[in-house]
């Protein structure tokens, strides 16, 4: 394995290089990218639009946050231009996910491709800070810093190792597109690295041990998992496909939904949201890194990546034609979910 | 004359028979570590107690203003409906080992429950019935900044009873009558001598040179009033996400909603009172349609206000306690300690570029 920092390094000039071209050369207004955080652990969206601006733009693997979330309609008017109604064009560094939410929200005409350079990279991987964070406990942490294949953290009186493929995100592990997917239709709008997708794998087997539970095993495993959940719905706002101007849980003439942070109106306010996300969650793992309890929701977003793969064969943010599953309906729908179960 | 020595001791072995002997009339709350999280719960013994925490991640003020709370339960039965008011006000509670910074945000808490015409019974009966028993920070974090606020590690004033982790031992001052009281009323505590108060004078000299951030907060209200319509805030807005992690977990901030809920089925209904935050748009919704609040700009600049501009207008008090959590859980690091900064450094031209409409 080639050593993480190398790696990092590698991109950070990359993003840097490929950024400095888009802005000299006025093809971008804004390139949204990542730049260090104030803290260990911490990593800060930054938004540079000046050339000696640029160094600010870095590569590591704490970069978690799905940057197109700055792109849906909720956020978009404080980055259009303000006088006139163009679109600013922006440049998003862009690794395998990001590009993917950026496919996705345009087949569902959130976004116009003809505005947005996607600064390619080859990610590789993201850090699961909170599980760190759960290992070292009640220890402050002073550093983190990745080599060769490990993650190094240090505190005032200890240095602990980690080893890096272990300590990714659940959703990192299982990823198969690390960079922007080579599309005919997204080819204009790649800079640096793409990845061939023609030939995806998937497989499922990191859930099926979950599957082969007893149906009130699973349900407890959801109940444990979203016990501490406060509700400050974090993972829907970091969420790119969370763009709904009212999400149902806010509708309040009349209420929809409980708005406690009782167990009942927490797991009814989560699940729902997963099913709105099916078809659509390009599994970027943000929700679980942003949440500051801790929770971690990758199982729920697999099963759903998994579900609309096997009865739709559909992979979202990996193809700019088909029709999306959950916005159209066809008799030969794989509707089995609708009768009983036989025997 | 000699002034009676108040300070004691107590050995950690010593921590369940305080519980079990000592304060068991109480009910008594203590950081424990839950799903990972170090939280405020009840506990009847020092097992699962985690004094040691660095701090915890929700904080104590969910004690007594807890995220969910029913105000009153009823129930229609034929042509009558039966009230059930909330009847956990009179209990006498203990926070245990709460950290100098939480413990001023009760300060601040009550400050903002109590002021003006309407009082708010429930918060303050609760608050009244509370004994806080504090404890002194000795590794404050990286993302720290009490002493900028006017905090400190070891601050004591807002506790009833202030705690000093000595490592095989406690000390323990007394600080107001009923801390005194209480303390007098434990027979099997030893005296502290010279050396446990040198020790935590040491403790805590050393506690406030760990804190690296210094802010200058020199004017700050008056700094942040005059630039309301300053387009820093647009800057300053563009990376928040709009979740309302720096407010849940905030110890000062004391916002709510009231919502009823019916069960139709069953005759009967609640009216309870939930967290809710300025940073969410429906916080601000009128039954219009209007929000005033309406962008994400007028949303974090309204926190920041609230806590260095509204709060010392309006009580005289920062309703901050620099306990870093918005710092640590914020999402996207938009750190609160960069944003006053950037207004305290404000230049004459930059405090000239207003935000557009």
């Amino acid at each position: 394995m080639e050593d993480l920092q190398n790696q990092n390094q590698k991109i950070t000039d990359k993003i840097r290089e490929i950024s400095t071209q888009l802005l000299e050369e006025k093809e971008v207004d804004l390139i949204i990218g990542y730049s260090d955080g104030t803290f260990p652990l911490s990593n800060l969206p930054v938004f540079i639009r000046e050339v000696d601006e640029v160094e600010k733009l870095i590569w590591n693997n704490l970069c978690y946050v799905n940057l197109a979330s700055y792109l849906t309609s909720n956020i978009s008017r404080f980055i259009r231009k303000e006088e006139s109604e163009e679109n600013l064009k922006i440049g998003l560094v862009a690794k395998g996910c990001v590009a993917r939410t950026i496919i996705q929200l345009s087949l569902e005409n959130q976004i116009d491709l003809n505005d947005i350079i996607l600064i390619g990279i080859n990610c590789n991987g993201i850090i699961n800070r909170k599980r760190i964070e759960k290992e070292i406990g009640e220890r402050e942490i002073t550093n983190l810093s990745v080599k060769g294949g490990d993650i190094i953290v240090e505190g005032k009186d200890f240095e602990e190792e980690f080893p890096f493929d272990e300590y990714l995100m659940e959703l990192c592990k299982v990823c198969k597109i690390k960079a922007p997917p080579q599309l005919p239709e997204l080819s204009e709008n790649i800079r640096g690295d793409s990845q061939d997708i023609s030939d995806l794998h998937l497989n499922f087997d990191d859930i099926k041990e979950f599957e082969e539970k007893s149906p009130e095993e699973r349900w407890e495993y959801i109940n444990d998992l979203l016990q501490s959940c406060t509700r400050c719905y974090a993972c829907r706002e970091v969420c790119p496909f969370c763009y709904c101007n009212l999400c149902f849980v806010d509708q309040n003439m009349p209420q929809w939904f409980g708005k406690t942070a009782e167990i009942p109106d927490i797991i009814s306010f989560h699940l729902i949201r997963a099913l709105h996300l099916a078809g659509r969650c390009v599994g970027c793992g943000s929700c679980s890194s942003v949440c500051p309890v801790g929770i971690d929701l990758s199982l729920i977003n697999r099963k759903i990546e998994e579900i609309v793969k096997e009865r739709f064969n559909f992979v979202s943010g990996a193809d700019l034609t088909t029709i999306l599953p959950m916005n159209t309906h066809d008799m030969d729908d794989n509707q089995n979910f609708m009768l009983e179960e036989e025997g | 004359m000699v002034e009676k020595k108040l300070e004691k001791i107590i050995f950690k072995q010593d921590l369940d028979r305080l519980f079990e002997e000592s304060l068991k009339d109480f009910t008594v709350y203590g950081p424990i570590e839950k799903k990972g999280n170090i939280v405020f719960e009840k506990i009847d013994k020092s097992d699962n107690l985690k004094l040691n925490y660095l701090n915890s991640k929700i904080p104590p003020k969910s004690v007594i203003f807890p995220q969910t709370e029913t105000l009153f339960e009823y129930e229609k039965k034929d042509d009558e409906i039966i009230f059930k008011e909330s009847n956990n006000v009179g209990k006498k509670r203990i926070i245990f080992g709460i950290r100098p910074c939480d413990a001023h945000s009760f300060t601040l808490l009550e400050t903002f429950f109590s002021f003006g015409k309407f009082e708010d019974d429930l918060f303050l009966k609760k608050r009244e019935n509370t004994i806080l028993i504090g404890i002194g920070c000795n590794t404050p974090k990286n993302t720290c900044f009490c002493t900028s606020v006017n905090g400190h590690p070891f601050k004591d004033d807002d506790v009833d009873i202030f705690l000093v982790d000595l490592t095989e031992k406690y000390l323990v001052t007394p600080i107001s009558d009923r801390g005194k009281e209480l303390i007098e009323g434990i027979s099997w505590l030893n005296n502290a001598n010279k050396n446990d108060l040198k020790k935590s004078v040491e403790l805590a000299n050393n506690a406030e040179s760990a804190i690296e951030t210094n802010l200058n907060l020199d004017n700050i209200s008056e700094k942040l009033d005059n630039n309301f319509y300053n387009s820093l805030w647009k800057e300053i807005s563009e990376v928040c996400i709009g979740c309302g992690t720096c407010a849940f977990l905030c110890p000062t901030c004391h916002c709510f909603d009231v919502i009823d809920e019916e069960d139709h089925y069953n005759n009967r209904g609640r009216r309870v009172r939930i967290w809710d935050t300025c940073q969410f748009p429906l916080y601000t919704l009128h039954t219009s349609g209007h929000n005033p609040r309406s962008s994400r700009i007028q949303r974090c600049r309204n926190r920041i206000l609230h806590k260095f501009c509204y709060y010392p207008q309006n009580y005289d008090l920062i309703g901050c306690v620099g306990c870093g959590r918005c710092i640590q859980y914020c999402p996207v690091n938009n750190d609160i300690r960069v944003i006053l900064d950037k207004f305290q450094k404000l230049s004459e031209e930059e405090e000239e570029k207003l935000l557009v409409a």
